[in-house]
């Protein structure tokens, strides 16, 4: 995707309510989370112990906590490790994702039979497994829920994806390509992944959303985030503590969880439309050299 | 059949795999399982009679097999921190946890579906908007905050509506099935609220591309109303790719089950994990995370099944003309 195509698809979604939504939310989301890293209102180590499990106030607008430190800037520093880990689970994602298309795909009967069994038999097995499968060993950590989270999504990628990828991988140019002596690996760059991209990003942006909710998951059950870092999961485990304190202070981490992953799923779904020529009527002739390609490819996918 | 034998010859494969997995897991820890389990501050003596009893001493593949071999009889050795029986304590903890997962898809399922059927016939732009919103936001809840809320709602105690039991599970079990299934009304409503989005959501997009196909023309063309013919042809039609995607909800809810049982103070297998996990009881964690992997297996293999059961389609390619 060139950047004038990437431009032309970011206006398509900011055009939409929810678009605009979803990137105003994510954009928050990047900012606080830079904010947090030079400045938040407290220390996360400030504590004082005259004023733990304080309700709300001017001076701490969410309360403070069991040790008497913020709960604000500790939601606001775990939007930074929230960030972190949906990135790296989304990158750990496509590449064992591709991987495994590329599996299903390769001209070798073998491996290819070998890859859709391989998923058909672990796909059925729960994140929270997994991370307990590497929690025992390792300990709690950052790369629990990215492994953890990065396998049963990459599991499922790839079975989402595989339809569409062997649609194009018969398709006329990929013959022609081989004919010409191009290597499977370009192939899969040049082709292949371009033309399932609009699938590929719909698919890791939902990926994304879910690693916030596994995350939080994971943490309160102790095989997460370790609690010494700030993270959403850890600001509503935190919260569950006080709901004989101050009820109404559990409803914030949960309300940032819950908005930022609907803004990912909306993003999703504006994103699905907007990177689509069959949808997107602007993306049609910009450049005709590659929307064209895109066009042929939806053409045989509605036929 | 060819396919079922391969699909039973795989699934074997996998349970096999992940014994080796599992085992692997508590092998590769820095330094080995007694001195973790016995902590920091034990003697030499209390390690090395650690090691004895767990039969440390022996050689790799030993241990293995003779783990293995208890298993495949039935019997996963006792606790050593509690001295119970780790079969008796699975069969006692199974008691609240597949009630707990049967209830919540039984939630799911009874929300989900209809509300996905409402959603893809809904004709005005504002009911069909509001359908989309309700399945992205139920499914963007997290487990902990859901159950919070409904603590909340209508938790006994501090609920605004406090009617139902938010904390524990009956000491007589299911002596009292009313009181059984009052104290799991909670924490089902909770995996299933979210678990119901994500039906819904897939229902009524699948319902949505059925509706553009011929089969539904077809129907009506033969005297039924739109309605009657999404109802009647169109989940015909999804029905296995749906059957497919609730199995695979399940494992995506049982993280939700985990955090669930923790929030709500049920003594269920999920609970029983992590305690066990936080005592660093490491054999009988073996033991259930085995037991746990080859429960989701076997699910992905009936679901596997299933889907080729009730899809005629998948019947007619026998030949080999494969999609």
């Amino acid at each position: 995707m060139n950047r004038r195509r990437s431009a032309i698809v970011l206006t398509s979604i900011w055009s939409t309510a929810t678009g605009r939504f979803s990137l105003i939310v994510m954009s928050c989301w990047l900012l606080v989370a830079l904010l947090s890293l030079v400045w938040t209102p407290y220390s996360l180590w400030a504590t004082d112990g005259f004023h733990v499990w304080q309700s709300p106030s001017w001076s701490h607008p969410l309360g403070t906590d069991g040790s008497g430190a913020d709960v604000l800037s500790w939601l606001m520093a775990g939007s930074a490790t929230n960030l972190l880990i949906v990135l790296l689970a989304v990158i750990l994602t496509a590449i064992c994702g591709l991987l495994l298309v590329a599996a299903m795909l390769s001209s070798h009967l073998g491996l290819s039979q070998l890859a859709v069994v391989v998923i058909d038999a672990l796909i059925s097995l729960p994140t929270v497994l997994v991370a307990l499968i590497l929690a025992v060993p390792f300990g709690p950590s950052i790369m629990v829920i990215v492994v953890a989270c990065s396998f049963g999504y990459s599991l499922n990628l790839a079975r989402i994806v595989r339809p569409q990828a062997m649609l194009v991988a018969r398709s006329a140019y990929v013959e022609s390509a081989l004919s010409n002596g191009a290597s499977a690996g370009r192939v899969l760059m040049t082709h292949i992944v371009p033309n399932i991209l609009p699938l590929l990003l719909v698919q890791l942006s939902m990926c994304a959303g879910t690693v916030i909710l596994a995350e939080s998951g994971l943490t309160y059950l102790g095989i997460g985030v370790p609690s010494s870092v700030a993270s959403w999961g850890h600001s509503l485990a935190t919260s569950v503590k006080f709901i004989n304190v101050y009820p109404l202070a559990v409803i914030w981490p949960g309300l940032v969880v819950t908005v930022v992953v609907v803004a990912l799923n909306l993003f999703g779904d504006a994103l699905r439309d907007a990177v689509d020529p069959l949808e997107n009527p602007r993306l049609r002739n910009p450049s005709p050299a590659p929307s064209e390609k895109t066009q042929e490819a939806a053409d045989v996918r509605e036929s | 059949m060819l396919a079922v034998v391969r699909r039973l010859l795989l699934f074997v494969a996998a349970l096999f795999g992940m014994s080796l997995l599992v085992f692997a897991a508590l092998r590769i820890l820095p330094g080995d399982v007694a001195s973790v389990m016995a902590g920091v501050n034990a003697t030499p003596q209390r390690v090395e009679a650690l090691r004895e009893q767990l039969g440390l001493n022996r050689s790799i593949a030993e241990q293995y097999g003779s783990w293995l071999g208890g298993v495949l009889r039935g019997d996963f050795g006792t606790s050593l921190l509690t001295g119970r029986s780790i079969s008796a304590q699975i069969g006692v903890r199974s008691q609240v946890t597949f009630p707990l997962i049967a209830l919540g898809m039984l939630i799911a399922l009874l929300i989900g579906i209809p509300a996905g059927c409402a959603g893809a016939l809904a004709t005005s732009r504002p009911a069909r908007q509001s359908f989309r919103a309700i399945s992205i936001i139920g499914g963007s809840i997290p487990a902990l905050w859901g159950g919070l809320l409904l603590i909340l709602l209508f938790g006994r105690g501090v609920g605004l509506i406090g009617i139902l039991p938010s904390q524990g599970f009956p000491q007589q079990g299911w002596q009292n099935p009313l009181q059984a299934v009052m104290s799991l009304l909670l924490p089902a409503m909770t995996v299933g609220i979210i678990v119901a989005a994500g039906i819904m959501r897939y229902t009524r997009s699948a319902l949505n591309e059925v509706m553009g196909s011929s089969f539904i023309d077809m129907g009506m063309a033969c005297g039924m109303t739109r309605r009657q013919a999404t109802l009647r042809i169109g989940l015909r039609i999804i029905a296995p790719q749906l059957v497919s995607v609730i199995g695979l909800t399940l494992a995506e809810m049982i993280t939700g089950v985990v955090v669930v049982e923790n929030l709500f103070a049920l003594q269920g297998l999920g609970s029983m994990l992590i305690t066990d996990v936080g005592n660093r009881d490491l054999l009988t964690v073996q033991s259930e995370l085995f037991l746990l992997s080859a429960f989701f297996l076997t699910i992905g293999l009936v679901v596997d099944m299933l889907h080729q059961l009730i899809d005629p389609r998948l019947r007619a390619v026998k030949g080999g003309i494969q999609q």
